[in-house]
């Protein structure tokens, strides 16, 4: 009897201190709440965020997939307001399209210790057609304050089961409870992966299920209009297993943006669910995807890629003329590639599949990445080369880390030579083997195979891009510097430079740079290679800059770097919770030569310094030369991995800190 | 005979037309002056306006535009907004390369179809059609074919052949038809200097110039909308989503707009006139019962723009807003007039033109219903002092408070009596103010402890208040930026206090940097100005062709003192230094109070004012020399 009370007790207390999640039944508690007690900086919270996604049949139009969502939340300043906007987006297909039903929305207000709910109406909902492929139902909610709580529901239907909307569990605000399902019925089998740094363990039941079918009959009646004539009715059941994932989450910290990330959806938690396959009674098992090998599969076996690579026809002709005469392998990879460069422009889509096709691409010279890099490797397969494309995910994409279609959104082609091996993408005009553009280099593409098996490829340049820089400088006695400066540039930072250079008006180029350092005057501005894409792009000009030393007393002070100096750490945040990203390795070296100005001598210089980043991560190194007229500057950096876990950030900031301070440092003369 | 003649006539004119055509579709006809710093050039823009009755109007266009590079992609221009009203009868674009062989063939189904809202708005009904093209060579030649048909008469197109920065203009030409009892009222500007042709006669209007070369952007110039050549055209009668109107001048506009897009949009529930009027209650003076309905607005409603129909230019009703607590700038101008209303207060709707960067006025002296604002703020008169300005659609501004959004320009003020031109509130160069008092000690290591006060005025108080509100992450980095040439910064205090009546940003800041001091051997040099240096020096123009715009004043008045080092005395200090010129004036010093301590007085103030051009080459040097004289440096010696 005693322990029974206690029992009671106890469960009285935890319903009191429980919350109540069902929908309009809001309290007070929530409505005081000022600040978000584990992160008072959040200017929202998700009180509640719920989500159940299921399949249901109907006799005339099959499965469908129906998502019940309800969401609370809390605003608790202005910079919350925009938490009460919401837009749905809707994906439509030839005469199919997703629907949104039962919207139904309060605000929810403390007024003189009242709840005073405001119901949103129906003509404050907007519907949008966004493109030929999306509509948007928009709202937002009536009758805000600092301090309200809001709160929704609707269902989504959608004739498009096998496109699943991800689960994602954190957002840029706090989130204090989720709760969501995935349903699916047996013949339905779902790949399920899960992303982000924060670990989420569904659980996994089961549970009966049936599908009820009807069937209406007339019978009876001879034929000749004679008889009686009856509507029978019948049913059969379907009975089988439905399996459920579910996801119960409490206080999900915000996600918050940092510098030098890649994409931050990598690291956003969040469950794809992608069907792998559908096996309907009495009919035989169809793919969509599970493994790699079956993600290959499918890609490789679509029109709209195997065959794309099949297709030789269009370019025949062009291809034999250029490369009759060329028997060696390697000149051959060199001429098809200008030549798909030259001849088919990208028009600024990524894609693994082909959207007007190979052929149309040649044609009208302008084609989406995957057309002009499945053309790159037909031709060079064409010409005799071991040439295989490679599925790649861009930065924009995030990483693929598990077998799905979807996680590829574009191609580059791999070359197999005697001499090593290439990367190629014909997409830039600028790009070189193994120095693919920036939005290509994320992680492992995929290599695919001629009989569709596949292997990983790392996509990060093994050679360090080079920046060498040469100056000569003459120093006044006033401060004022003048001379002349070299720089050759390889791999990716030519690339940049090439993109940037080429692209845009010399007299606007040149005005952008000498506004970059602050009313630098240049002269005699030359680029070299800017086309000649196998040498080293080298600018080189001449210079004047005022000021470029503290004259006190007798003495001169400077930092032999001057306007090229690095002035500041790009590693602001006092912490860092994600990998930091610096593209690509790369490496550079500073020789300055400084005249001195005459009556003046060496009184002091900066001692030389060699800084190591660990696990050679990093590199940098300073001396400085005297002579009698002269001063000798030589620095050497290297950043040799392109992605640095969080773990060696304090590192890395204080190797930049010690960095900038040594590039500051100041040579001091005095007067003879 | 007859039919050799004709096919004669025929061949002579295709030929012609065909040599014409060839002339501009192929690039290598393009004068030279045209070509240099282009990305695009407009080769031939050809603009027919019909205007049929005040109910119809019919316009064409037809453009060749010549991309010379990347950059010019954005200039085709090849777009047309569209909504109930507006119907689009023909829409094509032909793509020539540089030969001026015809390419490709774009149909109005292969134009991108979407709705046409920006980040602030929830839903309009208006829709763009825009084109996608993916340039496969440069340059090519575009060539944009449209035509729309609305009812709407209240906008007729202006005439303005200069589109963009960096795009010349070989041939542009406008054309206005209209019925005899139609007037069509026009302003020019900035035609001078350019070969003009003009037709002015009845029922017809039409402008041709030739031959503009590239507009380049440069600092402190003028804006762009203020340089451009133009022409801007009204009728005296129009509709407007189906309401009609006979303007004359800026007072009938008033009675018109007043009439029929304000009148009846003014009710307030009884519950909540109850509790404005108790809100108020025991107040008489005006100014003290607008500043809690100002509050109350501010409280209780938000910035939500949905634009239907009329509502592009008529406010949703004070009730709508009343209901849902949100609405734009129209919506929440209208409510907040309409309480202000209840408690006896008057106040004008007032259509204005926004924008941060520069002031731009709505024209005295030429009457139109669009085309020339942007933006609705409220207006409070004031008999022997300045008008007060309201801007309704801020939770945050202070009452009164407009900042650079809409200040020092011409405005219409839709007045019970009708339209009048008013001039919002100048901020002067005195009123925005940055007063620094700070302190540092600086010790033998090379580290500063700063403890700095910072408080901001006027336009300078606009763009800082925002931070009162920024997460405390946010923050930090906010400060590490602004003081970004100092590095190894750690903030350690950073209250800010918005005080809203004075309008003033308190910032109370407290910050250690490792070594902000350089040693070398046994000197330690430092920048005696930590707090407040200036680093941005205007750019430079090899041949500055826009006279020079300022468009705000400031002064920056700095005291702060400075603790040095135990182990180190002063060696050398920098000079006093005092520049005076036209534009402002700076002036640096710094004192010795004792052995330990330095005082360290700073004032940088700049005027506001227009200058012609030459004058921008000694506006660059007085900033050159005022980001010198920031870097002055205190040498040290070890004691």
């Amino acid at each position: 009897m005693k322990s029974l009370f206690l029992f009671m007790l106890l469960s009285f207390a935890l319903t009191a201190y429980s919350q109540n999640y069902d929908f309009g039944k809001i309290s007070k508690e929530e409505l005081q709440e000022k600040f978000n007690p584990l992160d008072s900086s959040a200017s929202a919270t998700y009180l509640y965020k719920y989500r159940r996604t299921y399949f249901v049949y109907r006799q005339e139009e099959g499965f469908s997939i129906v998502t019940d969502v309800h969401e609370r939340i809390k605003i608790y300043n202005q910079e919350g307001f925009d938490y009460a906007n919401r837009i749905i987006n809707l994906h439509k297909y030839h005469n199919e399209d997703e629907k949104v039903m039962g919207l139904k929305g309060y605000t929810y207000n403390l007024v003189d210790g009242k709840i005073e709910e405001t119901k949103l109406d129906k003509h404050e909902v907007f519907n949008v057609e966004q493109s030929k492929y999306t509509d948007q139902e928009k709202f937002t909610m009536p009758n805000l304050k600092e301090g309200s709580v809001i709160e929704y529901k609707y269902k989504i239907e959608s004739p498009f089961y096998w496109n699943v909307e991800d689960f994602v569990f954190q957002y840029d605000i706090p989130v204090k409870k989720i709760e969501a399902s995935f349903e699916a019925p047996e013949y339905f089998n779902f790949k399920f992966n899960a992303k982000g740094f924060l670990i989420v363990n569904p659980k996994n039941t089961t549970k009966s299920d049936k599908i009820t079918f009807r069937y209406k009959e007339r019978e009876g009646g001879n034929g000749f209009g004679n008889g009686v004539v009856r509507t029978a009715y019948s049913s059969s059941n379907l009975d089988f297993i439905t399996n459920i994932t579910s996801y119960d989450l409490s206080n999900i910290p915000a996600l918050k943006e940092e510098p030098y990330v890649n994409n931050i959806d990598n690291y956003r938690s969040a469950v794809q669910y992608e069907l792998s396959y559908t096996k309907f009674p009495q009919s035989p098992i169809k793919y969509y995807s599970t493994t790699w090998e079956d993600v290959v599969k499918t890609i490789y076996t679509s029109s709209d890629f195997g065959n794309e690579l099949d297709k030789t026809g269009y370019y025949e002709d062009d291809v034999d003329a250029l490369i009759g005469t060329v028997s060696d392998p390697l000149k051959r990879v060199a001429l098809i590639y200008s030549l798909v460069k030259s001849k088919v422009k990208w028009n600024g889509y990524t894609s693994i599949y082909a959207n007007d096709g190979v052929k149309k691409a040649y044609k009208d010279h302008v084609g989406n990445a995957a057309e002009i890099n499945l053309m790159l490797t037909s031709m060079l397969r064409y010409a005799g080369l071991k040439a295989y494309p490679v599925l790649v995910s861009t930065r924009q994409h995030g990483i693929p880390i598990f077998p799905t279609r979807e996680g590829y959104n574009y191609v580059v082609t791999y070359v197999k030579l005697d001499e090593g091996i290439m990367l190629l993408d014909a997409t830039s005009k600028f790009s070189l083997p193994n120095v693919l553009p920036t939005r290509a280099l994320n992680w492992q593409g995929r290599i695919i195979a001629e009989g569709g098996g596949s292997e990983l490829v790392d996509l990060y340049p093994k050679q360090d891009s080079k920046s060498t820089v040469f100056m000569m400088i003459d120093l006044e006695e006033n401060g004022d510097i003048e001379g002349n400066f070299r720089s050759m540039k390889t791999s990716h930072d030519a690339l940049t430079y090439r993109e940037q250079y080429v692209e845009t008006d010399q007299d606007q180029f040149l005005e952008e740079l000498e506004n970059k350092y602050n009313g630098l005057e240049i002269s005699d501005f030359k680029v070299t290679n800017a086309l000649d894409l196998s040498k080293p792009v080298i600018e080189s000009y001449k210079f004047f800059k005022e000021s470029q030393a503290d004259i006190i007393g007798d003495k001169i002070y400077f930092s032999p770097l001057f306007y090229l100096r690095t002035l500041t750490n790009p590693f602001k945040l006092e912490k860092r919770e994600f990998p930091v990203d610096f593209v690509y390795p790369s490496s550079s070296t500073y020789r300055v030569s400084i005249n001195l100005p005459e009556g003046y001598k060496v009184e002091s210089t900066p001692e030389p310094v060699a800084l190591m980043l660990p696990d050679n991560l990093g590199v940098f190194k300073y001396n400085v030369l005297v002579t009698e007229l002269a001063v000798q500057l030589v620095i050497d950096t290297q950043i040799n991995t392109p992605i640095v876990s969080p773990l060696y950030y304090d590192t890395l900031k204080e190797y930049f800190k010690q960095l900038i301070e040594k590039e500051n440092e100041q040579i001091v003369l005095t007067k003879i | 005979m007859f039919i050799k003649s004709v096919c004669t006539v025929l061949l002579v004119f295709s030929s012609l037309t065909i040599v014409s055509q060839e002339n501009l579709y192929s690039s290598s006809t393009i004068p030279e002056n045209l070509k240099k710093s282009a990305n695009a050039v407009v080769r031939l823009n050809d603009i027919d306006v019909s205007l049929e009755s005040s109910k119809k109007m019919v316009i064409k266009k037809k453009s060749l535009i010549t991309v010379l590079n990347k950059e010019g992609d954005d200039n085709i221009d090849a777009y047309v907004f569209y909504d109930d009203d507006v119907h689009i009868k023909e829409l094509e674009v032909l793509v020539y390369n540089k030969f001026g062989d015809l390419i490709k063939k774009i149909k109005e189904k292969d134009f991108k179809d979407i709705s046409a809202v920006d980040g602030g708005t929830l839903y309009s009904d208006s829709r763009v059609k825009y084109l996608e093209y993916t340039p496969i060579d440069y340059p090519y030649t575009l060539e944009f074919t449209c035509e729309t048909e609305t009812g709407n008469t209240a906008f007729i197109p202006p005439f303005s052949p200069i589109t963009d920065y960096f795009v010349s203009v070989e041939t542009s030409k406008y054309t206005l038809n209209y019925p005899e009892d139609i007037t069509i009222r026009k302003k020019e500007k900035n035609l001078e200097g350019f070969q003009f042709e003009k037709e002015d006669t009845i029922g017809k209007l039409v402008y041709k110039v030739k031959n503009i070369e590239v507009y380049k952007p440069e600092d402190y110039s003028p804006s762009f909308r203020n340089i451009i050549p133009k022409v801007l055209l009204a009728a005296n009668q129009f509709t407007y989503e189906e309401v009609y109107a006979s303007v004359d001048d800026w007072n009938s506009m008033g009675i018109w707009f007043q009439e029929n897009l304000l009148n009846g949009r003014n009710h307030i529930t009884e519950e909540t006139k109850k509790h404005i009027l108790k809100l108020v209650e025991g107040i008489d003076d005006p100014i003290e019962k607008a500043k809690i309905v100002y509050k109350y607005v501010q409280d209780n409603t938000r910035y939500i723009s949905v634009q239907v129909g009329i509502g592009g230019m008529q406010p949703i009703s004070a009730l709508e807003v009343d209901k849902v607590k949100y609405g734009d700038c129209k919506g929440l101008t209208n409510y907040t007039k309409s309480l202000l209303e209840v408690v006896g207060v008057n106040s004008n709707y007032t259509r204005l033109y926004a924008s941060p960067s520069s002031q731009i006025s709505v024209d005295k002296d030429f009457v139109s219903f669009g085309g020339q604002t942007n933006h609705v703020i409220l207006n409070i008169p004031q008999e022997n002092q300045d008008d007060i300005w309201l801007e309704c659609t801020s939770q945050k501004v202070p009452f009164g408070f407009i900042g650079e959004f809409t200040d020092d320009r011409d405005v219409l003020v839709v007045t019970p009596e009708g339209g009048k031109i008013k001039h919002t509130k100048k901020y002067t160069t005195n009123e925005n103010s940055q007063t620094i008092e700070g302190s540092f000690a600086l010790s033998d290591d090379g580290t500063i402890d700063v403890t700095a006060n910072v408080v901001s005025k006027g336009i300078q108080y606009d763009n800082k208040y925002w931070i009162e509100t920024e997460t405390a992450r946010d923050l930090d980095v906010y400060y590490k930026k602004r003081w970004s040439y100092i590095n190894n910064i750690t903030i350690n205090k950073k209250d800010i206090t918005n005080n809203k009546d004075s309008v003033a940003l308190i910032e109370n800041i407290k910050f250690l940097a490792t070594n902000y001091s350089k040693k070398v051997g046994d000197r330690m040099l430092f920048n005696v100005n930590a707090l407040n240096r200036n680093t941005n020096i205007p750019d430079r123009y090899r041949a500055r062709k826009y006279p020079l715009k300022i468009n705000r004043g400031f002064i920056d008045v700095d005291e702060v003192e400075i603790k040095l080092p135990k182990s180190y005395k002063v060696e050398a200090l920098p000079n006093k230094v005092v520049i005076e010129n036209k534009f402002g004036h700076y002036k640096e010093e710094l004192t010795v109070k004792d052995e330990k301590t330095l005082i360290y007085k700073r004032e940088f103030m700049v005027n506001d004012g227009e200058f012609p051009k030459e004058d921008y080459n000694g506006f660059r040097n007085f900033y050159k020399e005022v980001t010198k004289q920031d870097n002055s440096k205190v040498a040290l010696i070890k004691i």
